[in-house]
């Protein structure tokens, strides 16, 4: 990537679109405040589901899953069924019940809930952590695109990168916009699938719907090159598949800002159909991202290339690449690398947002500065911001992995810590405190064991592997949960009430 | 046990009052589906692979995508989306329902049938 040449086309793309953004955001700020603007307006529930695709759109979906596919072929069907599957959870066990707790944060609901500043104080510790490894995953894809925009090397891109993100947030505060989350949305969906669609057209194959269009790739990769893809567990086990993806549907239904998209809907049952759109805008993507992986490694066979086994920063920028070597304009892929960046650029802003405003309200004034006034909190609110991003900065010179197993583990610790405990809070009145402070801290150590251990004993890294822990781990979180709750004191008769009768109407007299 | 107590000890496998008992029941049922498609369309390309090798993998091509593409890629997402459509139609009708019973309690019937 570090050619010394500047993409000027694509970059003049790249700042059209946060302009617009910006643009967008000014006019809507009057809006907001007859709205409810949490994070920008609302028109229906369509207006939600685009909200919520767009809370969820990050680089592990627009560049990493792409690059998984090109890589590790039908293994990366795990991301696809995990990041999807995981909303029924959210449905089905979570959404209507969250609401009726009326806590607007994490550790809002783990504090209210168990009746505990502890529990509290450490779900926010581990929302701060989850914000840090997601969004070193999307320091990497801002990275590696700020690198191929600029003609610059990795790591002075990670810094460009940084400056940047830090500049947009600071304008977009000072200019006060608001984010437009659907015309962020409509802006990510037209400039993923707009050059698939005119790659499967010229390549002559059904270009109307690309989803489908791609599988002639497949054929034609087997027929005439010998790339096999039919074998879909030749290089993986189902073991493997089955703990990556139930890891991240656990971590789907665990990430503290995707929970808490719940509280800014006017009502429970737009907040429950809005999950139905946001599902269908983000499925939209997942149907697409495969066809990116395979149609480049068709042109790379077409054009004599040696199959790529194991760069991870190639296969990150897959999805580039096939537009460039399928001889797409190169404004088409201006159109990609922008709605890469803003999918990064968006989510990344809004992490560090929580992470901070975490650390002012639940962290700041509990263990730091007892009595701090608002104007404090907010002063460390702004300085924790910067904080949290020269730390991922930092990390990001040296990731771990590629862009979507980054965010996989960020997964794996929400699915470990903060799912078991939303979901034994809802559905069990009895856990208490010490079984929620225990499991949280037993999740963080299944978290992190392969990472710390894992070299020196493998039978934690093969059946806690980084990226998908949470497939035992959540269960085992589970369990420890439930045996500390009924070997100590039960939680308050008021609290155990407010959930049979508040959230679960039950009625008194049954 | 009175039934304060038999209140505060429910759980998703213990479920208390009408409106969690059936909201239980409809989530068992949608978990379900959600659970045998995962799993299922897994063991099915699993089995069909080491049974056939690739044989057979190769041959079952539906919608212009190998099967076990089309079975996780393509389906396995609608599949999520049509589960939490009927989760949510169930629960407007209930939630209509529980509302219709409870204006029933809460509205107080008028004199000489005036409306």
């Amino acid at each position: 990537m570090a050619n010394g040449i500047i993409q000027l086309v694509p970059l003049a793309i790249v700042a059209g679109v946060f302009a617009l953004f910006i643009l967008s955001g000014l006019r809507n700020r009057s809006k907001q405040a007859s709205e409810y603007g949490f994070s920008g307006s609302y028109t229906g529930r369509i207006g939600i589901g685009a909200g919520i695709a767009s809370n969820w759109m990050s680089a592990a979906s627009f560049l990493g899953l792409a690059g998984v596919f090109y890589l590790k072929g039908y293994f990366a069907m795990a991301y696809v069924v995990g990041w999807t599957g995981g909303y029924v959870l959210l449905l089905v066990l979570m959404a209507t019940q969250i609401r009726r707790f009326g806590k607007y944060t994490a550790p809002d609901f783990v504090g209210f809930r168990y009746e505990s500043d502890t529990a509290r104080t450490l779900a926010a510790l581990i929302s701060i952590i989850i914000t840090i490894i997601y969004c070193v995953a999307q320091f990497r894809g801002i990275a590696l695109l700020v690198s191929w925009l600029f003609g610059i090397a990795y790591i002075p891109a990670v810094v460009v990168g940084t400056s940047l993100l830090v500049s947009f947030v600071v304008l977009s505060g000072v200019l006060g916009a608001a984010r437009n989350q659907k015309l962020q949305y409509f802006v990510m969906i037209i400039t993923f699938i707009l050059p698939l669609m005119l790659l499967t057209r010229k390549l002559g194959y059904f270009w109307i719907l690309p989803q489908f269009g791609y599988g002639a790739a497949i054929t034609e990769l087997h027929q005439q090159f010998g790339f096999n893809w039919s074998e879909p567990f030749a290089c993986t086990s189902l073991f493997e598949w089955f703990a990556l993806c139930f890891t991240l549907m656990f971590g789907t239904a665990g990430l503290p800002h995707v929970l808490s998209r719940f509280y800014v809907v006017p009502g429970i049952r737009d907040a429950r159909w809005g999950v139905v759109w946001g599902l269908f805008f983000i499925a939209l993507i997942y149907w697409s991202a495969p066809a990116y992986g395979v149609l480049a490694r068709l042109f790379e066979a077409r054009g004599g290339l040696t199959l790529n086994t194991g760069s991870a920063d190639a296969a990150d920028m897959i999805v580039l690449s096939a537009a460039s070597l399928g001889g797409l304009p190169i404004w088409a892929v201006g159109l990609l690398a922008a709605g890469g960046m803003s999918a990064a650029f968006t989510i990344t802003a809004g992490l560090l947002m929580t992470g901070s405003a975490s650390f002012s309200y639940d962290i700041y004034p509990r263990l730091i500065r007892p009595g701090a006034s608002e104007a404090d909190k907010v002063y460390a609110a702004k300085g924790f911001f910067l904080i949290l991003a020269v730390a991922v900065m930092v990390l990001s010179l040296r990731p771990w992995g590629m862009i979507a197993e980054i965010a996989a583990f960020a997964f794996a610790v929400a699915g470990n810590t903060i799912f078991p405990a939303f979901l034994l809070g809802i559905w069990w009145p009895r856990a208490n405190a010490f079984g929620a402070i225990c499991g949280m801290l037993t999740g963080l150590v299944i978290s992190f064991a392969p990472l710390l251990v894992g070299d020196s004993l493998p039978f934690i890294a093969h059946f806690f592997p980084l990226t998908s822990s949470a497939f035992i781990g959540a269960p085992l979180v589970m369990f420890v949960m439930i045996a500390v709750s009924l070997l100590t004191a039960p939680p308050s008769d008021a609290i155990r009430l407010f959930v049979s009768r508040n959230v679960h109407d039950c009625p008194e007299n049954p | 046990m009175d039934e304060t107590s038999s209140n505060k000890d429910l759980s998703f496998f213990k479920p208390q009052g009408a409106t969690m008992r059936g909201e239980v029941r409809v989530i068992k049922l949608i978990l379900s589906g959600w659970l045998i498609a995962i799993v299922g369309f897994q063991l099915f390309a699993y089995l069909l692979e080491v049974s056939y090798s690739e044989l057979l993998l190769e041959d079952l091509v539906f919608f212009n995508l190998p099967i076990q593409f089309w079975l996780s890629g393509q389906l396995l997402p609608l599949w999520f989306i049509i589960l939490c459509v009927l989760f949510n139609v169930w629960m407007d009708r209930h939630s209509v329902q529980s509302l219709e019973g409870s204006l029933r309690f809460r509205i107080k019937p008028l004199k000489n049938g005036e409306e």
